[in-house]
């Protein structure tokens, strides 16, 4: 535009259909281009979620058994929601769930990246060992942990015998810690994933800051926290967002383990989802449950978007 | 598999050609209807195999120009729900219940059999009302695969040594297996680890042998009868002070974590005095008991106490079968459906496979190799039923909401967080609203 | 600089006890379960009743063979490598695409493609599997391979567009301004520069989007009813069904499932290693 404006108004008329063309040029490199490169995958997504998904937000407003004709039913399904207090324990369930996996696998990722980071003996053997529990299904985790925790064939029996106290109870089987304890085998197989994120992304900090920061003498403490840390902070932020987004989804563990019990300590939404749909043939309402889910979501991401707008840098 | 199958069977017929003669170029030039269908894994993928075996292939045998692709499904209730309503799935359908079949009937995806039924004489075959339970509206949409019942087992072994007699009554269950528990053996080798649903058995067990026995849960299925009667409520209220002594798998903890192989094994080692279970336990209770589980101990069988002392049986369906609304050859699904209800292929299933048979009349075929103590409680609870005493298992006569209740609230009964009363208050709410909407299945007439 | 170098080298050799310390206390945590898994599939059931945590004593290598054979490895396997092999070009060449779309050309409206491909990460499946079962059977997309890759393509995509979004963000720009101002393309910038320097990122977004294939139950279960198109996870529940009994077999079969993609891993992993030591991580 500067350019066009310096332009010499005697060249001006006879520049005229270069210009438009160089417009239209400028046009489709800095409008079209871009939406080409989204395009083929954004068909695929909207014919395989957003179709489909526009049809829930129909039946989430209908009585509708999962297999035959809808009725109408306006916003009942959401009316009842407010009032079903299964929701609300489920909902609290998954508020809990979010703050276990914010916290715990994200500081033993973090740890773990900052401690392998400077070895080098060894370190394939580190990184290998703590992702592989990540490749087992959740079906084998859930299964080999369900024997591993049992009281009396599991570690608990052994540290049971050995005299540790507060082990003689099936963890997943007692309502005030089968929450935490499925979320103990999630974890297991989960965290060493975000390592591996985490190392990938430490490749691309430039190795010129760490040099100038280990001239100015700082502590390998100050390192990370100045450099590894700010240098990562696309990802950590990333994943922050998508453990938020899939802690409401959460589903495969809860259901293998315990179905949400015992005496609903470990529903959560996506549970409640399955059976209202499957088991209770409310489909309906399981459309009611899942669309509140998506706007919990909606609701995290748009104070991630106003953060950002706001000038915090995430 | 399905394309080699098929080879196999093109091979089959060439090698038989030679010996059938002339008759053989007909076969080969009928062309061949295929129906699918598909088999559950809930009773062991071995199981479904020995269905395939047993029925399927001898079917396919035959040569009627009709061939079965059996497919053994891991996930299969929720393949069928989705594929079904979304305008596919198999050739049969088949359901976890009938109140499953209701749903899909009531939505217009099933082929009402009552002309198979004349076509083909089910009506007589079936014992008499067992084929009501598969209709709606009046027309009959499914027919129940497998009758089921619960008893108590126990470890006879361990009875003998220590002179323990099967109870008869509800308070000698009681006292009984407060005896065992202080002898340090655990009394009811019962866990829900990997069927959730199992909490269903015992509250419906306990129901149907309260006081009022069947005849008061009729009633109340019928709506002539509140829920929260004090029969009722004492009879949850016994369920709850046995969890609560730790006498399922030896505590609640261990009761929600027990694998159906741990207290299986525990039941036969003699770690734990009785069972409460269904009939099909029976395919499974020789892998306990004796040389395989290296023990050589042996079980028996009482039908599960009652207040009474009467003998009750509840009366449950396995599963049911009906034809999909989207099936191209509805005639030919039918003629398998009647191949495989036949007394000749259930009578197979029962011997080969330890598949408790449908309600169709077995006297007269050859039960040779059947399992002794199976015989016996089939020729036991056929009889109640004959008689009409009979009692109701929660998944086959609840509507599905009310059922998903009675699986998940009674655990919160055991947490201590309601009563007795309360659970069975809100049972009524959630029936009575189920019942407005016509979802409880037919009830027959006592 | 040179005289200074090794003294602080060796201050920081021996101060790294500590990482030894906490790193093999992970790592005991991450493989104890595995190596217990192993031992038990190589138990026999009656060893595996009284001893449920140890070595095996006996060595019942035969569980392997026969697991293979009754859970029909052979043919899962090959399902599940065309599903994973599908599904992984196409997120990385599509989900690419996009991400250097958002990354590097300014893509206008990105804020509402974000919002758009987040808020549909976070539909349950459940939401709309009818509906879509229901568009894939009119398509004769139900029970063929490239049917469910499509799906796989779709659900994974989001996040594989924004985890390779946030490596290529981090990229400096100078490469790709040159080759603009030499004139090539955006295809050219994308396929020639953006894709080799951020190809860490992709190497992990492949490994993340063939495991969640690899695994994935309920689609595969719900698309592929026919048994010719069965894949492992499917063959291994089917197996744990039969054998509910006898975990040692059940053990063997899950090994075996693991087995491969363990493999997999440890051959791309070496290539991770590589480019750390390329990188500016050295201690």
């Amino acid at each position: 535009m500067q350019l066009q404006k310096s332009m010499p108004i005697s060249a001006a008329t006879a520049a005229a259909p270069i210009r438009a063309a160089e417009r239209r040029r400028a046009f489709v490199r800095r409008r079209v281009v871009p939406w080409l490169f989204v395009l083929p995958i954004l068909i695929i997504n909207v014919a395989v979620v957003a179709g489909p998904a526009l049809s829930a937000v129909y039946y989430s407003m209908t009585d509708w058994n999962g297999i035959g004709a809808a009725e109408w039913v306006g916003l009942a399904n959401f009316q009842e929601l407010i009032r079903d207090s299964g929701f609300r324990h489920a909902f609290g369930n998954n508020v809990i769930w979010l703050a276990m996996f914010l916290t715990v696998p994200i500081a033993m990722a973090l740890a773990a990246a900052g401690l392998l980071a400077p070895i080098r003996r060894g370190a394939i053997v580190f990184r290998m060992a703590l992702f592989i529990p990540y490749v087992l299904p959740s079906v084998v985790t859930a299964a080999l942990w369900r024997g591993l925790l049992s009281p009396d064939r599991g570690i608990p029996a052994v540290l049971n015998d050995l005299g540790v106290p507060g082990f003689d109870k099936a963890f997943l089987g007692t309502a005030r810690t089968a929450l935490p304890a499925i979320g103990f085998v999630d974890n297991w197989h989960w965290w060493g994933f975000l390592l591996v994120l985490f190392l990938a992304s430490m490749q691309n900090i430039p190795p010129d800051l760490y040099e100038s920061a280990r001239l100015d003498g700082a502590s390998r403490w100050q390192e990370f926290r100045d450099v590894t840390l700010p240098g990562i902070r696309p990802t950590l932020v990333f994943m922050i967002l998508m453990t938020t987004i899939w802690s409401f989804l959460t589903f495969d563990y809860i259901w293998i383990l315990t179905q949400g019990g015992p005496a609903g300590a470990s529903e959560v939404l996506a549970v409640l989802v399955y059976k209202e749909a499957f088991n209770n043939f409310n489909a309906g309402y399981a459309s009611a449950i899942g669309l509140t889910m998506s706007f919990f979501v909606g609701c995290v991401i748009a104070i991630f978007a106003i953060l950002r707008r706001r000038g915090w840098e995430i | 598999m399905r394309r080699s199958l098929r080879t196999l069977l093109v091979l089959g017929m060439l090698v038989a050609a030679p010996l059938a003669g002339g008759s053989a170029s007909s076969v080969l030039a009928q062309d061949a209807t295929e129906i699918e269908l598909w088999l559950n894994t809930v009773s062991g993928s071995d199981t479904a195999e020995c269905i395939v075996t047993n029925a399927v292939e001898p079917f396919n045998a035959l040569g009627t120009g009709v061939t079965v692709d059996a497919t053994i499904q891991a996930n299969s209730w929720n393949a069928t729900q989705t594929a079904v309503a979304g305008g596919a799935g198999p050739d049969v359908v088949t359901t976890p219940g009938p109140s499953f079949a209701m749903e899909l009937a009531k939505a217009g995806r099933l082929v009402a059999l009552d002309p198979y039924a004349e076509q083909f004489g089910w009506g007589e075959r079936f014992a008499e009302g067992s084929l009501d339970l598969g209709t709606a509206d009046g027309q009959l949409f499914s027919i129940p695969n497998e009758i089921e019942t619960l008893v108590l087992y126990y470890n006879k072994t361990l009875f003998e040594q220590n002179e323990w007699e099967p109870p008869t009554t509800l308070d000698e269950l009681m006292a009984l297996a407060e005896e065992v528990n202080a002898a340090g053996i655990i009394p009811f080798a019962n866990a829900n680890a990997e069927w959730r649903p199992a909490n269903e058995w015992f509250v419906g067990e306990m129901l149907n042998h309260s006081a009022g026995g069947p005849q008061l849960v009729y009633d109340a299925l019928v709506g002539e009868a509140e829920w929260a009667n004090p029969d009722f409520v004492a009879a949850i209220d016994a369920l709850n002070q046995m969890q609560q002594n730790g006498w399922f798998a030896g505590g609640l903890d261990r009761y929600y974590t027990g694998t159906m192989a741990e207290v299986g094994s525990m039941f036969g080692m003699g770690e734990a005095a009785m069972k409460i279970e269904g009939s099909w336990f029976l395919s499974d209770v020789d892998a306990y008991f004796g040389e395989a589980a290296g023990n050589e101990n042996e079980w028996g069988w009482v039908p599960f106490p009652s207040v009474t002392g009467e003998a009750i049986f509840d009366l449950g369906i396995g599963s049911t079968w009906s034809i999909n609304a989207n099936s191209a050859n509805p005639d030919a699904t039918a003629q398998y459906i009647d191949y495989h209800f036949s007394p000749e292929t259930q009578a197979r299933l029962l011997v080969e496979c330890g598949l408790v048979p449908a309600a169709v009349d077995l006297s007269g075929q050859d039960l040779t190799g059947v399992n002794p103590g199976l015989a016996e409680i089939l020729d036991a609870m056929n009889a109640a039923f004959a008689e009409g005493n009979y009692g109701y298992t929660t998944w086959t006569f609840w509507p599905p909401e009310s059922e998903t209740y009675l699986i998940e609230e009674i655990e919160r009964v055991w947490a201590g967080e309601i009563t007795a009363e309360e659970y069975l208050q809100g049972h009524q709410e959630v029936f009575d609203a189920e019942r407005e909407a016509g979802a409880v299945p037919p009830i027959p007439e006592r | 600089m040179s005289a200074v170098a090794p003294a602080r080298g060796a201050r920081r050799e021996a101060s790294l006890a500590p990482n030894y310390i906490v790193l093999t206390i992970l790592l005991a945590f991450a493989m104890g379960p595995l190596i217990i898994l192993f031992f038990n599939s190589l138990k026999t059931t009656a060893e595996l009743g009284l001893n449920p945590l140890g070595p095996p004593r006996s060595f019942m290598w035969e569980n392997f063979p026969k697991a293979w054979e009754m859970g029909n490895f052979a043919m899962t396997t090959r399902n599940s490598g065309v599903l994973v092999v599908g599904t992984v070009i196409g997120v990385l060449l599509l989900g690419g695409m996009a991400a250097y779309s958002l990354a590097k050309l300014d893509l206008p409206g990105a804020g509402l493609l974000t919002l758009y491909l987040l808020v549909g990460t976070s539909l349950p499946i459940q939401l709309y599997l009818v509906p879509l079962y229901f568009t894939w059977n009119r398509l004769g997309l139900v029970n063929t391979l490239h049917g469910l890759v499509i799906i796989y393509i779709a659900t994974n995509a989001p996040f594989a567009i924004f985890l390779l979004r946030s490596y290529m963000l981090q990229l400096p720009r100078d490469f790709e301004d040159a080759a603009r101002v030499d004139g090539a393309s955006e295809w050219q910038v994308f396929a020639r520069i953006v894709v080799p320097l951020s190809w860490p990122g992709f190497l992990t977004v492949g490994l993340v989007v063939a495991l969640s294939v690899w695994n994935e139950f309920l689609m595969a279960t719900v698309f592929l009813t026919e048994q010719d198109l069965f894949t492992v996870v499917t063959s291994y529940n089917n197996f744990a069904q039969r054998f509910t009994r006898d975990w040692t077999m059940t053990s063997a079969a899950a090994v075996m499932m693991i087995l491969p993609v363990i493999v997999i891993f440890l051959a791309l992993q070496r290539r991770f290693i590589d480019g750390l030591t390329q990188g500016g991580l050295k201690g």
